[in-house]
């Protein structure tokens, strides 16, 4: 099982080292609103400093590389439910889970590097952060990216195609930044968009990720968002390896 | 006997808008016999049921009703054990655009159990068989439809399975590499694989197999070698454009010589064994009658000839 997981995997991060381009330019995003917009949020925090408006935003800035990148790494695989690559691999002797697990490895290993590169910036602009918050941060990304591509996946896989796929991860990426509070804490908000933000697993992420990079490991949002991120994601993989196997029928 | 398939039965359901359901019966009830070793084919119209009927025998999907032993296992309660014992070649082929052949090669082979320095050595000698060495590194989408085709084979051979199913291995292949295809597949049966393929190519059926199953609407409608199918309706086929078809189709009929006389729109099809003598013959009865000829053509029958003696229309029209 680990074999063919890791055969999938290396399969795919070589497609990845010959391509290495793409996943940079998914960084850009959240750098740009590093540089761009994280100066603005001067008035936002109580210290107006530098460091603190950071520790303020940079996990939403991450969190932003696993709902416009990660939610869309079912793409690819949409192609292959036509051009008869499923179709292959679900008869011959691979192990089905699989098939899904390799791709989801693939796309939790690019959020953390971005992750990692994201974090490189913004501790260049000033950020400080611990080792143990650092690594801690990288497990929550690497969690949510979970999340994310195994959800991606199951759409791909039930939906089959490309323009419904689009509209609707968009039509769901919108509201869950917005309600999220990825940009500014929703804490900044009135009670009603507060309530609406606690049904929304984003919403704990972003905050954990915010108790993270202010060391404070003792807040409650952060085995909160481990659980529910971890929990969602072992839903949505049985869902996608679910899809997988349904394909034929 | 590779394949043996008792009464295999396929209904789908198709949604047809809000809640209603149609069942759409794919494949009614066929009966199926490989041999070892030999090449296979079952020619139909699309949407005969063909494919539908690999996938099965494939694994692919579990039959509605009946049986199919597959390389001795079957496909329902030993799915995994037929899976290693065959390779299944899509229609679309199974070739990722975006890597490179070699690559699917050896992940074929990993994943299959063979060992790091196995998979290469297997992916070498396909390469080799295949002509695809030169090409192996260059991402698939680069590669022109014959050597995608020939990628599209080679992955289905990693396992060197006793049994290989090619679903219309050449539609879409201009001439040339329809021709070198053929060679591979006569190949691989040289080496001892035997091959189930399906095609709506009446000349692929008759040049490439050894035995072939005719299926239409679901269902077994003539099963053979070539020749024998093509003797049972006859040698030759006279092929005549006339004003009158009906009075000479009238005439003929009363002749010896003539086995059967199908009649379309202004043309006329009589069966005879013995074409080359019969033809003299013919014309002069016609002559008797005053039954003026448009044109008139000697061919060998040939499988259409099978197709429309027993769905009474013709494979091309039927496409």
């Amino acid at each position: 099982m680990i074999r063919q997981t890791s055969l999938f995997l290396g399969y795919e991060l070589r497609f990845l080292l010959r391509n290495p381009v793409w996943p940079l330019f998914g960084i850009m995003q959240p750098v740009l609103y590093l540089v761009f917009f994280a100066p603005l949020l001067g008035k936002t925090t109580s210290s107006g400093s530098m460091p603190e408006v950071l520790a303020m935003f940079t996990p939403g800035s991450m969190m932003m590389i696993a709902l416009f990148g990660s939610l869309f790494a079912g793409f690819g695989m949409i192609n292959e439910t036509r051009n008869g690559v499923l179709e292959r691999l679900a008869v011959s002797p691979a192990w089905p889970p699989a098939i899904i697990l390799g791709r989801v490895a693939k796309d939790m290993l690019v959020l953390v590097v971005q992750a990692i590169l994201v974090m490189g910036v913004a501790i260049l602009m000033g950020l400080r952060i611990g080792l143990p918050e650092f690594l801690i941060m990288l497990l929550l990304m690497a969690v949510t990216g979970l999340f994310a591509a195994s959800l991606s996946y199951g759409l791909a896989l039930a939906i089959k195609d490309e323009n419904g796929v689009s509209q609707l991860v968009q039509f769901f990426a919108m509201p869950l930044t917005l309600i999220a509070g990825l940009f500014l804490p929703v804490s900044l908000g009135p009670d009603w968009l507060q309530t609406l933000a606690r049904f929304n697993p984003l919403y704990y992420g972003v905050e954990a990720g915010r108790s993270l990079f202010r060391g404070d490991l003792g807040d409650s949002t952060i085995p909160i968002a481990f659980a529910l991120l971890i929990g969602l994601a072992l839903i949505t993989l049985v869902w996608s390896m679910r899809s997988l196997r349904r394909l034929a029928a | 006997m590779i394949i043996e398939a008792h009464g295999l039965r396929k209904t789908f359901h198709a949604k047809r808008g809000r809640g209603k359901t149609e069942e759409v019966e794919a494949v009614r009830g066929i009966d199926l016999e490989v041999q070892k070793g030999e090449i296979f084919a079952a020619l139909g119209p699309n949407g005969a049921g063909k494919t539908t009927t690999v996938r099965m025998l494939a694994t692919f999907i579990a039959p509605t009703a009946g049986t199919a032993r597959v390389a001795g296992f079957d496909v329902v309660k030993e799915a995994a054990k037929v899976r290693e014992n065959i390779g299944y070649v899509s229609q679309a082929g199974g070739v990722d655009e975006n890597n490179p052949g070699i690559d699917q090669l050896l992940l074929a082979g990993r994943i299959a159990g063979l060992s790091k320095k196995a998979a290469q050595a297997r992916a070498d000698e396909l390469l080799a068989a295949f002509s695809l060495t030169e090409i192996a590194r260059r991402p698939a989408r680069t590669l022109s439809g014959g050597q995608k085709r020939r990628f599209s084979i080679a992955l289905g051979l990693v396992t060197a399975p006793p049994l290989v199913f090619l679903d219309e291995p050449t539609t879409g292949l201009d001439p040339q590499n329809r021709a070198n295809l053929w060679d591979e597949v006569r190949g691989l049966r040289d080496r001892g694989t035997s091959v189930l393929l399906t095609t709506h190519y009446l000349d692929e059926a008759d040049a490439l197999c050894d035995r072939l199953v005719i299926i239409d609407n679901g269902t077994v409608v003539a099963e053979g070698t070539p020749a024998s199918l093509k003797k049972e309706v006859a040698g030759d086929v006279v092929t005549l454009r006339l004003k009158g078809v009906d009075d000479a189709a009238e005439v003929l009929r009363a002749q010896s010589y003539v086995k059967e006389v199908r009649t379309e729109e202004g043309l006329l099809r009589a069966y005879l064994d013995d074409g080359e003598h019969g033809l003299p013959h013919l014309l002069r009865v016609l002559e008797e009658r005053d039954l003026t000829l448009e044109s008139i053509s000697l061919d060998r029958a040939t499988l259409d000839d099978v197709f429309l003696r027993h769905t009474g229309r013709s494979l091309r029209d039927a496409a």
